[in-house]
């Protein structure tokens, strides 16, 4: 017997018995649509926190730190600090030689600094690096440009510096931002630190520098920070402390790591350990989240596959009692010709059908659900573009095969079964 | 032709199946047309059965949700003829046993004769050298019962289509040319009715 012929005869011997094929293909329907919303919250979860977090140039960023780890080893054992490694500008050197490395900068941070901009004072914190390589660093800016390796007295705003609590002149509280961090490029804004002297007196210092960009927005600190070049937030940090660092001995407390591409931050990011060093990537965040969701994915799917196995027992219960009740027709079928692959075939075809019946209409009510679970979240959550289920292409493939090969699956043994009634007996029975 | 006659239990029911193919032999063999038919596998029976045999019940055993004109080209299905050529072969398959008019007539909306003319023109469809039929008018009233062994016998001379018919009823023995009285599983005597 042809395909076209099986399928034909098999499409109709499934709508003989209407209702009991249509509760088999709902039990298929909710399997398959439990496992994918179930899935899919998982994968919308990933994704917003992901594109959150993977914004512009941060994935492709390392921050390095003197090793933490063994530091406190060496402490715990007796204080010895001999092979401590110190990330003094030697060390940046050999940072930068490894490949796949564009650009290499110590970092500065300061916080507690305010700017004063038309009268009114912002709390931000500021973040040293190198102008050398700035042109390097994947800080991409919105607006404006990029301070040159000699101005030193150019600052780029981060994207939420100015949103952040701000200061007003009648005491400290939270007000509604009313300046945009781009209307700033091109001016000078006044950078103040105090500090209280030995005296316990309150000192400031004032320094003027000019905005001529915004960054970027990357999901890290630097969206509320102000960055600046590294000679003057290490000054300003020498003035508040009142300490100076010896950059040769101590070395720098922290150094941030250009990468010329993702693919590349695993290997630099093993080389760096080598040396030392203590290692930090947004990438190693996200790659120990997708873990997690793999886990949370694999859970909820579990729930969903319950599901369907419930759905699987259907579909063979609806196949046996099929068999039953066409017995006798099986007999005549194989009396006039029909061939046991014949009718094996057939049963098996049926019960795929059902499974994929059940896999389309799943995925339909999934897409509805998936979208009513996004409305009605939406009604919760207000800020920013939150997706709870997020459907992929692939899920719905996935979907689809696995609900054809249950069905496939759950019909083989039945289907066998058929094929090797005695025809006679078969015949013979009512 | 050949009509098989004998009390009941006297093993011709038995000796149709085991000569379809039906159900294999305890022992000894079975050979026709050169095809040793008992050390066939059952896909091997199945394609024999499909090219060589046509079957008739007592019961009809017709496809019930499926009309006359499904019913008989289901046969041609199974030895994967196309659609066009299974119709129209069914549609004279129908011709033969006078039943055009009831084509699209499900076997409960048929009378017990024609739904064994439907049963007839089945085992017909395939144009096979050899029907085997297991009491064909059992169920029906002496008229019907003439109608069709009348049918049956005009076919076996046009058509040239060897009969095995087990019968009850001497009146259709009538119409064969041989029969075969069997007792007690075994053959009891042959007799030439030419
Ligand atoms: N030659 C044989 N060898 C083995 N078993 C036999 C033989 N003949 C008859 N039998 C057995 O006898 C029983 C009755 O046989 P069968 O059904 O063929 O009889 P029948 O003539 O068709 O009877 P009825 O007229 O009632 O239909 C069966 O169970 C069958 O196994
Ligand atoms: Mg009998």
């Amino acid at each position: 017997m042809n395909k076209q012929e099986l399928l034909r005869l098999s499409w109709e011997n499934l709508w003989r018995m209407k209702f009991r094929t249509i509760l088999t293909i709902i039990g298929v329907v909710i399997g398959t649509a439990s496992i994918i919303v179930m899935v899919s919250i998982g994968n919308g979860a990933q994704k917003s926190i992901t594109d959150e977090l993977s914004g512009a140039g941060s994935v492709t960023t390392i921050q390095v730190y003197k090793d933490i780890g063994s530091t406190g080893m060496t402490m715990m054992a007796g204080g010895k600090k001999e092979d401590e490694k110190i990330l003094n500008d030697d060390a940046l050197k050999d940072l930068k030689r490894i490949d796949g490395v564009v650009a290499v900068t110590p970092v500065v941070n300061l916080s507690g600094a305010t700017v004063d901009y038309d009268r009114e004072q912002y709390g931000v914190s500021l973040m040293g690096v190198d102008y050398n390589v700035m042109e390097d660093m994947r800080y991409n800016t919105t607006s404006g440009k990029k301070p040159g390796a000699n101005d030193h007295n150019s600052v780029i705003l981060g994207k939420e510096v100015l949103s952040s609590y701000t200061l007003s002149s009648t005491g400290a509280q939270a007000q509604e931002n009313t300046v945009a961090p781009e209307d700033l490029i091109g001016q000078n804004i006044s950078l103040v630190i105090s500090k209280t002297n030995a005296n316990g007196d309150e000192e400031t210092r004032t320094e003027k520098v000019k905005v001529t960009g915004v960054l970027e927005s990357t999901g890290g600190s630097e969206d509320y920070s102000i960055i600046a070049d590294y000679k003057l937030v290490t000054d300003l940090n020498q003035w508040q402390t009142g300490t100076k660092v010896n950059v040769k001995k101590q070395g720098y407390s922290e150094a941030l790591v250009t990468v010329e591409d993702s693919s590349v931050v695993n290997t630099v990011t093993a080389q760096i350990e080598d040396f030392g060093f203590t290692v930090f990537s947004m990438q190693q965040i996200l790659e120990s989240m997708g873990s997690v969701f793999q886990m949370l994915q694999i859970l909820l799917g579990g729930i969903g596959g319950v599901a369907l196995l419930v759905a699987c027992i259907g579909i063979v219960n609806t196949m046996t009692m099929s068999i039953y009740e066409r017995t006798k027709e099986i007999g005549i079928m194989k009396v006039i010709g029909a061939s046991i692959s014949d009718i094996r075939n057939m049963f098996i075809a049926e019960s795929t059908m059902i499974g994929l019946i059940g896999g389309i209409v799943g995925i339909i009510i999934s897409f509805i659900l998936s979208i009513l679970i996004n409305l009605i979240a939406g009604l919760f959550i207000t800020t920013g573009n939150v997706t709870i289920s997020y459907i992929t292409p692939g899920l719905v493939v996935f979907a689809l095969l696995f609900s054809a090969i249950v069905g496939l699956l759950s019909g083989v043994r039945p289907a066998i079964k058929a094929a090797n009634l005695s025809s006679l007996d078969a015949i013979r029975s009512e | 032709m050949v009509a098989l006659l004998g009390p009941s239990g006297s093993g011709k029911s038995t000796f149709l199946n085991v000569l379809g193919g039906l159900v294999p032999p305890t022992s000894g063999e079975v050979i026709i047309k050169d095809y040793r038919i008992s050390d066939m596998t059952e896909n091997e029976l199945c394609l024999f059965r499909r090219e060589h045999l046509g079957f008739i019940f007592q019961s009809y055993n017709l496809i019930s949700t499926m009309n006359a004109i499904e019913n008989v080209a289901l046969a041609l299905t199974f030895a994967g003829v196309k659609k066009e050529i299974r119709l129209k072969r069914a549609k004279e398959a129908l011709e033969i046993v006078g039943l055009v008019d009831r084509m699209e007539h499900k076997p409960s909306e048929l009378s017990g004769g024609q739904q064994q003319r439907v049963s007839i023109a089945r085992a017909l469809v395939n144009h096979p050298e050899i029907i085997l039929a297991d009491e064909p008018t059992g169920n029906l009233d002496s008229k019907t019962s003439s109608d069709i062994m009348e049918m049956i016998t005009k076919l076996n001379r046009e058509e040239k289509q060897t009969f095995v018919i087990v019968t009850h009823d001497p009146e259709a023995a009538k119409y064969c040319t041989k029969v075969i009285h069997m007792r007690d599983g075994l053959i009891e005597r042959w007799e030439d009715q030419r």
